[in-house]
């Protein structure tokens, strides 16, 4: 469903990504995870189309994006990112609304009322939905954002494509785990999901596929049980570590430290 | 709430209405007894049961200094949400930002080099001059001063703010190098256009705008949808469909020519595009889907009270009307200052 070859970026000179091959097949959860500064963000952007890259096109569903109906794109393909802005003087609702612009043109129709509604009982938000953004905390603000790009993607079109630049910061257990069986359960639809995660176990848990990047370059790129052994995560995140199997669902269990 | 919004509309619209009506009774001079309705009657008639000067007052004074007031407050106030939206910050206004210095500027220059060449060219144009001037002006500073305090999507609100007062001083010091060097007649301009007045409308005047405003609006109103989204960030917005790039020029170009021409035909009004979408923010928060036409119609609402009180508080002098709306503008403009301290 995505293919994209021979990636690289560098920024005043410096290199931050070099010749990566990636692709990503419907219905697969991909999980991106490497140390700080491996270029895992970067990456995402590259492939979700937000800055210029190599001259190697991005294929999305057989097209380039610039091949793509810049109407159409938006109901097929949607990207979380790492909230650095600030203020939003709006309700929750009217943020949430937001994922819905593709679909209405003045007033939203009953079917992105609901899909607001659905969407933020998915990520537990429905609660605060008359609150004002600003006053929420960082945590809660990630949810509303998480809940703008389900409502974003809520439509009838087949292998959908969501890119999630770490989801999960800020949010505590519970969030976490019921965000990642939301993506979970949207791949296991035929949709695509690309992730950037930070904690390990995690990706472990869920993902379909793993890629493991350190300084711009894939080291590897496989399933969980595959990419997770110990002498590939102790020399990526240069930190002893065992991995054992996970008691309670045989998934790799990572233990840093000795 | 969005569902409201023609209620919303439809409201302030007749409360426009109701002050326009009103506004035209106040002034100097007194009606005799008949009502207006009789007035205009007669004009459609063409009967001579009406006295020539109340013909004259309300149909070459009253009502398009009435009309101009309208207009130039909806341009304004709409220029003003605009820009707020592109900056992404409730301080960016036309006057704040040096966008009407940079039109006052030019026309300032057109005015005083101009009449060496205005008794070659038709009337016409020296309507049009003025307002090209102005336009260009406009559109030039607001390129530099976009250019100089926003980077990768963000802008610098103290950078912003400042080359505004750069812009600001540099067209005062101009405009002050022309009074000496300019004759009696430009002279008398060169004062309008830095006091700000609606006392010079026409029906042409009012023609010219109401086909700038037209256009204009059609390619803006409906973009709040846009500036809502940019809120998010540039490139969140893009992947909700909105063509970031494409509407931040079309607001640059439209405002520019709003400011323009409202700065070639009233000459410095300060301060209305920064009152309306503040008190509009008070009541519906940010959401430019709505205050977005609802600025359109509330400009016209505040600038026709402050010409309306302009022109009747020391009768049968006028002050002028840049003094109210700088009264209004001024302590906004603090007190947003005061409440964005943190984040500037």
């Amino acid at each position: 469903m995505l293919e994209a070859c021979k990636i690289s970026y560098a920024h005043k000179k410096f290199s931050i990504l070099e010749n990566i091959d990636v692709s990503v097949n419907y219905g697969e959860l991909l999980v991106i995870v490497g140390p700080n500064g491996a270029g895992k963000s970067t990456l995402l952007s590259m492939l979700a189309n937000e800055m210029k890259h190599g001259d190697e096109p991005i294929m999305f569903k057989k097209k380039t994006f610039e091949e793509w109906d810049q109407k159409e794109l938006p109901l097929h393909k949607a990207k979380f990112s790492q909230q650095n802005s600030n203020d939003i003087p709006l309700t929750v609702t009217d943020v949430v609304m937001m994922g819905r612009y593709p679909y209405f043109n003045s007033v939203p129709h009953q079917t992105d009322l609901d899909a607001v509604t659905k969407s933020m009982e998915e990520t537990d938000v429905l609660s605060m939905k008359d609150r004002d953004y600003n006053t929420l905390s960082g945590g809660e603000r990630q949810r509303v954002h998480l809940a703008r790009v389900l409502a974003q993607l809520e439509n009838n079109i087949a292998h959908k494509l969501v890119f999630l630049d770490e989801p999960l910061n800020n949010l505590d257990v519970l969030h976490q785990h019921r965000i990642l069986h939301t993506i979970k359960n949207f791949t296991e639809l035929g949709n695509t999901a690309v992730v950037v995660l930070h904690d390990l176990n995690l990706a472990a848990q869920f993902a379909d596929q793993v890629l493991l990047l350190k300084k711009g370059k894939i080291v590897s790129h496989d399933k969980p049980e595959k990419v997770f052994t110990k002498e590939i995560i102790s020399k990526v995140y240069n930190f002893p570590c065992t991995i054992c199997l996970n008691p309670v669902n045989q998934n790799p269990l990572i233990i840093f430290g000795t | 709430m969005q569902n409201k919004l023609p209620l919303y509309i439809v409201l302030s619209l007749l409360l426009l209405l109701i002050l326009a009506t009103a506004a035209l009774y106040m002034g100097v001079y007194e009606f005799e007894k008949h009502s207006f309705f009789e007035i205009f009657k007669a004009l459609i008639n063409n009967d001579n049961s009406i006295p020539e000067s109340d013909k004259f007052v309300l149909m070459d004074l009253r009502l398009p200094r009435i009309v101009m007031a309208i207009l130039i407050g909806s341009a304004l106030s709409v220029s003003g949400t605009c820009l707020q939206g592109m900056f992404k910050n409730p301080l960016a206004s036309p006057d704040l930002i040096g966008i009407t210095s940079g039109a006052i500027l030019f026309g300032a220059i057109s005015i005083v080099l101009g009449s060496h060449i205005k008794p070659y060219i038709p009337e016409v144009f020296h309507f049009s001059m003025l307002s090209i001037a102005a336009f260009l002006g406009a559109l030039l500073t607001m390129t530099i001063v976009y250019r100089i305090s926003t980077s990768n999507g963000k802008t610098n609100v103290v950078v912003m703010l400042l080359s505004g007062v750069a812009i600001t001083a540099m067209a005062f010091a101009t405009t002050g190098f022309l009074i000496y060097l300019s004759k009696e007649e430009e002279l008398r301009d060169l004062t309008f256009w830095n006091l700000g007045s609606l006392g010079g409308a026409t029906w042409t005047k009012n023609a010219i705008l109401a086909v700038v405003i037209i256009i204009a609006f059609s390619l803006l109103i409906t973009k709040g949808k846009a500036l809502n989204a940019m809120m998010l960030g540039e490139r969140d917005a893009q992947h909700l469909g909105i063509p970031v790039e494409k509407i931040k020029k079309r607001i640059i170009i439209l405002t520019a020519l709003l400011v323009g021409t409202c700065v070639a035909f009233s000459g410095n009004i300060g301060f209305v595009g920064l009152i309306v979408p503040y008190i509009l923010r008070l009541i519906f928060k940010s959401n430019y889907h709505i205050i977005l036409p609802m600025s359109a119609i509330f400009g016209s609402i505040l600038l026709l009270t402050a010409d309306t009180i302009s022109r009747t508080i020391a009768a049968p002098s006028e002050i002028p009307i840049g003094i109210l709306t700088a009264f209004m503008g001024a302590p906004i403009f603090i007190a947003i200052l005061i409440r964005s301290k943190k984040s500037m």
